[in-house]
């Protein structure tokens, strides 16, 4: 494996300018004759993924669309199109607003707090002995966990007679805040609990991008008199750069499709709405009001929130390419 | 070779998809036996054990049925239903659904009132005169269980009879630093913090307006309105007075149970379903039982009949199905089974309970019957089933908002203002 | 660092216990999962001295076989699913990462934005898709619903790590005459194990944690995974945390193995071309 890895690497090391080396390949032989080929390969390197994606994410994409210019409801037939009333609805609808507003609180939250907490973590293990790989196992065990049982552990213990309460209790506290049923806090012990399951990941790609962070750089930077914040400024932060790429992808990912955590642990309250995130929201209207044409229309706002953040997404990692 | 790998690969994918499923598909089989799909749910009182047993008891008396088991993954049955129907999968016999927007929507057979001779209440829960699901039990919701004990501790003799009263009482017991009230309603139990507002509804509201419900759907009366707003008052009161802890919030059902019987809170409002946990897992207390008082004094119960049994519309054999649901919610020991898991009150004729029940159930059962005596019997807000019921959703809209009223985040006006709107908006 | 070195004994004494308080929850599973059941409310963070296997031997012998039901549905579903998956998106990787074609910048894009689709949000549509082709509530439904969702992730995956494999080796390969699937599945792919690692762990994990997804594809009578089978017992079991506990101690236990036996190559690949780890 490591020799492969060395070869590839080695060669990967000196590239020459890919545009040179794309070019030369595309004059060799004619454009006619490399196209029964090109098909074929289109045919077999594309198609079965996409077809899948097509049928089962698309196709229902397509669907939610039209759905979401009706009032379909499977309990209220006829389905009737009603154009843009579900989103002009929605644009003054509080209850969709505030999905929207939790959703991006919890994005925000777990995608600086995991950053940021994956970089010290990795930062603090960032040693070969036996004992920081234990902890380095330790910590990414959570990703390995379903977000039902996460869920779970996490409300045996913020519950309000829950673990952490009765420790307050415990060493004085007379009132312990209410983690799960104080409107003002669920939503971010929620934002902690995605958090807390996604730390080990960025810890984990932090650590790889650490590890590849040259000795002697660092050393040399120390040598020029380098203090320890601006050697981390100069030579570390540039180089892992692209695991910061990598995890607020992840998060960010992790972040809008928040959906098990509420199911499980709060349903969306305490209170009307004060957790339910937009995937949330969009399940409870379609299953539980049955307004399925509505819920749709929120599912394509999602949908373009998402689009746009992907987009901005690729944007970057095409940029970063380029430097590289 | 790799390509004959991926070969194998998808003749594997092929062959295993019907071959891995723990079970074999239902279908009807040749021997003339019918299998038909029965939907239930599993609590701590209702195990498997429970459904299995009464299952065959009543396969015994209806042949040619084979049923299967279908169990939902939690106790929102009703939720479930729905998810499976929009997959085209509703299951051929349902117990316990709301039938509520799938009898609207046609996907439910109805019973004729011949199939329905053997039940108290015939029209229990009925949509368009007609009934979908068998009104096998009735509930009686809320009933107040407290803690003898705690009583005692706090100098309380008799338990109250106005609604004055059972706020001396809280008074009395939270001088003692004992928390009046245990309301629960955490994850995704919500509908558990219900019970304190159907109480004062019932007082305040249903007594005087029994189709109240009905009204609303006409447009004739409003959440809004002075009556309603007062009730929902009542409720942000105690909260706002201390003797409701918001931190049952955070309790699961199955917590706030628990945080009663570890006296964590001296009354606990609650459906009668309650009583018979009560008798079976004693805690180290003795639990009495009262309903929710009235201003005034007057006698109000209010009470929930129906809960049994549906049939789908395209099972694959109505009429067997019907026999078979009739059957299974008419046969004596499954309700006997009922009474003692799940302590309900079987709305069938001539249906005696055994008689070995506990304190608790009986003390519940003559809450009732005196409410039958001196017909004081009205709806449970927000349990209702059928016509002049709250409409698909709204209910689990309003077990939220109750949440917000204890906490203090919407007043009774602005809980009053946010039902008319859910209502504008769940029936559009 | 070499100022650092003064301190060197604040270092292990820091994140040993940064260690601890992260994994205090997991620790209270943990040790609950073999205490009995009487026990774990009084003492949540007690040792199980001496421990018990009656929590884990209550599950494995569950009168419907919730639990061992589950598993072989889970593992089946899992593999299937993440072999099919990594295949498929290895093969798309690789083209949408060599392909200047406008056309493949666009696939790329819709690719990405199903990523971040929650499944929950479009389940109801791929319901109705599933039911026209006759695959609702079988496994082979299931594993294609799978393979559709997790493509795009895939995807991305495998398109980092095509970009450090240098251009010239396949040219070279072809000027040989070989052609494009072979060069693909000889002299590609396998230099793309660390990213088929991280696909097979990744895919591995969401596929055999998701829950809603099988909750609803499967339906009720085609048997559950033993993820459904954690959600169905926090309801049945409530408060009977010792039950709980160890429903999901043995739920998780394969996917954790499946992990430990391939994390070595799994950092590299999700960093691929990106991280040089």
């Amino acid at each position: 494996m490591t020799d492969i890895e060395h070869r590839v690497r080695a060669r990967a090391a000196t590239p020459p300018p890919r545009g040179g080396a794309r070019a030369a390949g595309r004059g060799r032989p004619s454009r006619r004759a490399r196209l029964g080929p090109k098909l074929g390969r289109l045919a077999l390197f594309v198609l079965p993924g996409l077809l899948a994606y097509v049928l089962f994410v698309l196709i229902p994409i397509v669907m939610t669309a039209y759905y979401g210019f009706t009032n379909r409801n499977p309990f209220n037939p006829p389905t009737r199109w009603v154009g843009l009333r579900n989103y002009t609805e929605l644009a003054t609808d509080p209850e969709f607003l505030q999905s929207l507003g939790n959703t991006l609180v919890i994005t925000v939250i777990v995608t600086l707090l995991a950053n940021a907490g994956g970089l010290l973590i990795a930062m603090l293990l960032d040693r070969a002995t036996a004992l920081y790989l234990t902890l380095r196992g330790m910590f990414f065990t959570p990703v390995v966990l379903s977000s039902v049982v996460i869920s779970v552990i996490w409300q045996a213990v913020l519950r309000d007679d829950g673990l952490l309460n009765s420790a307050l209790r415990g060493l004085g506290v007379e009132r312990p805040p209410g983690w799960l049923s104080d409107p003002g806090i669920a939503l971010y012990s929620i934002a902690w609990i995605i958090t807390w399951q996604m730390l080990g990941f960025c810890v984990v790609v932090y650590l790889a991008a650490l590890q590849g962070v040259p000795r002697e750089l660092q050393e040399a930077a120390a040598i020029d008199g380098c203090g320890p914040m601006a050697r981390f400024r100069n030579v570390t932060w540039p180089m892992i750069a692209p695991a910061l790429t990598i995890n607020t992808v992840m998060l960010l990912i992790t972040g809008f499709k928040a959906y098990d955590q509420i199911q499980v642990i709060t349903n969306g309250g305490p209170g009307t709405g004060t957790t339910a995130t937009m995937a949330f929201h969009v399940v409870q209207t379609a299953f539980n009001g049955n307004h399925v044409g509505y819920s749709s229309a929120m599912a394509m706002v999602m949908l373009l929130l998402v689009a746009s953040v992907s987009v901005a997404v690729l944007r970057t990692l095409q940029r970063r390419e380029v430097t590289r | 070779m790799r390509r004959s790998m991926i070969f194998c690969l998808v003749a594997t994918l092929a062959a295993t998809g019907c071959g891995v499923g723990a079970e074999p598909a239902a279908a009807p089989s040749a021997g003339g036996k019918v299998t038909l799909t029965f939907l239930v749910f599993e609590t701590p009182n209702l195990d498997a054990k429970f459904w299995d047993a009464a299952i065959a008891r009543a396969s015994a008396k209806v042949p040619g049925v084979t049923i299967k088991k279908l169990v939902t993954p939690n106790v929102d049955r009703t939720g479930y239903a729905k998810q499976l129907d929009a997959s085209g999968n509703l299951p051929d016999i349902l117990q316990s659904v709301n039938p509520a927007g799938f009898a609207q929507a046609g996907k439910l057979a109805a019973f004729t009132g011949e199939e329905l001779k053997n039940f108290i209440a015939p029209t229990a829960g009925a949509v368009d005169g007609k009934i979908y699901q068998l009104p096998y039990n009735t509930q009686v919701i809320p009933v107040i269980y407290y803690n003898k004990d705690a009583f005692a501790k706090a100098g309380i003799t008799a338990t109250p009879k106005t609604y004055k009263e059972l706020l001396d009482v809280s008074a009395k017991l939270k001088a003692k630093g004992v928390t009046p009230f245990v309301v629960g309603g955490g994850g995704a139990d919500t509908w558990a913090d219900m019970y304190p507002l159907t109480g004062t509804i019932a007082t305040d509201v249903y007594s005087k307006t029994p189709d109240w419900l009905t009204r609303r759907a006409a447009g004739s009366v409003a959440f809004k309105d002075a009556d309603f707003t007062k009730a929902a008052q009542k409720v942000a009161d105690l909260a706002e007075q201390g003797y409701i802890d918001p931190a049952g919030l955070s309790r699961s059902y199955a917590d706030s149970e628990q945080a009663f019987r570890d006296a964590k809170g001296a009354m606990y409002p609650m459906g009668s379903w309650f009583a018979t946990s009560a008798d079976n897992t004693k805690p180290p207390f003795e639990i009495g039982a009262f309903p929710w008082p009235s201003d005034d004094g007057a006698p109000v119960t209010p009470t929930f009949t129906g809960g049994g049994t549906s049939v789908s519309a395209k099972a694959a054999d109505v009429d067997l199905a019907k026999k078979w649901a009739l059957a299974f919610d008419e046969d004596k020991e499954n309700n006997d089974a009922f009474v003692k898991a799940d302590g309900s009150i079987p709305a069938i004729k001539g249906y005696v309970p055994p008689s070995d029940m506990g304190p608790v159930y009986n003390a519940t059962v003559a809450i009732y019957q005196q409410g039958m005596k001196d017909g004081s019997i009205v709806n449970a807000f927000s349990q209702e089933t059928g016509d002049g019921s709250l409409p698909p959703g709204l209910a689990d809209k309003a077990a939220l908002a109750v949440q917000d009223l204890i906490t203090g985040k919407k007043s009774a006006a602005e809980f009053s203002a946010y039902l008319d709107d859910q209502w504008t908006k769940a029936t559009q | 660092m070499i100022d650092a070195r003064t301190h060197a004994w604040l270092r292990p004494l820091v994140a040993v216990f940064v260690g601890a308080v992260f994994f205090l929850p997991l620790y209270l599973v943990l040790v609950n999962v073999f205490k009995p059941g009487a026990d774990i409310v009084p003492h949540p963070a007690a040792l199980p001295l001496p421990p018990t296997l009656d929590n884990i031997s209550a599950v494995l012998s569950r009168p419907d076989h919730l639990f061992t039901y589950g598993l072989i549905n889970s593992v089946a579903v899992t593999a299937l699913s993440i072999t099919v998956l990594t295949v498929l998106s290895a093969m798309l990787g690789h083209y949408l990462a060599r392909s200047r074609h406008v056309l493949a910048k666009i696939t790329l894009v819709t690719l990405l934005c199903g990523l971040m689709i929650p499944a929950p949000v479009i389940l109801a549509p791929i319901t109705i898709v599933l039911k026209s082709l006759g695959l609702m509530t079988t496994l082979q439904g299931l594993v294609l619903v799978n393979v559709g969702y997790y493509v795009p992730f895939g995807v991305l995956l495998f398109m980092g790590f095509v970009r450090s494999v240098p251009l010239e080796l396949e040219e070279a390969a072809e000027l040989d005459g070989a052609g494009k699937m072979r060069v693909f599945w000889q002299v590609v792919f396998p230099l793309l194990r660390p990213a088929s690692a991280s696909v097979l762990i990744f895919l591995g994990v969401w596929i055999w944690n998701d829950f809603l997804t099988p909750l609803i594809i499967l339906g009720p009578d085609s048997g559950t995974t033993v993820t459904v089978g954690v959600y169905r017992a926090i309801g049945q079991y409530q408060s009977d945390f010792g039950s709980v506990f160890a429903f999901m101690f043995l739920a998780t236990l394969p996917i954790l193995l499946f992990y430990l036996v391939l994390q070595k190559n799994f950092v590299k690949g999700l960093t691929g071309g990106a991280v040089k780890g």
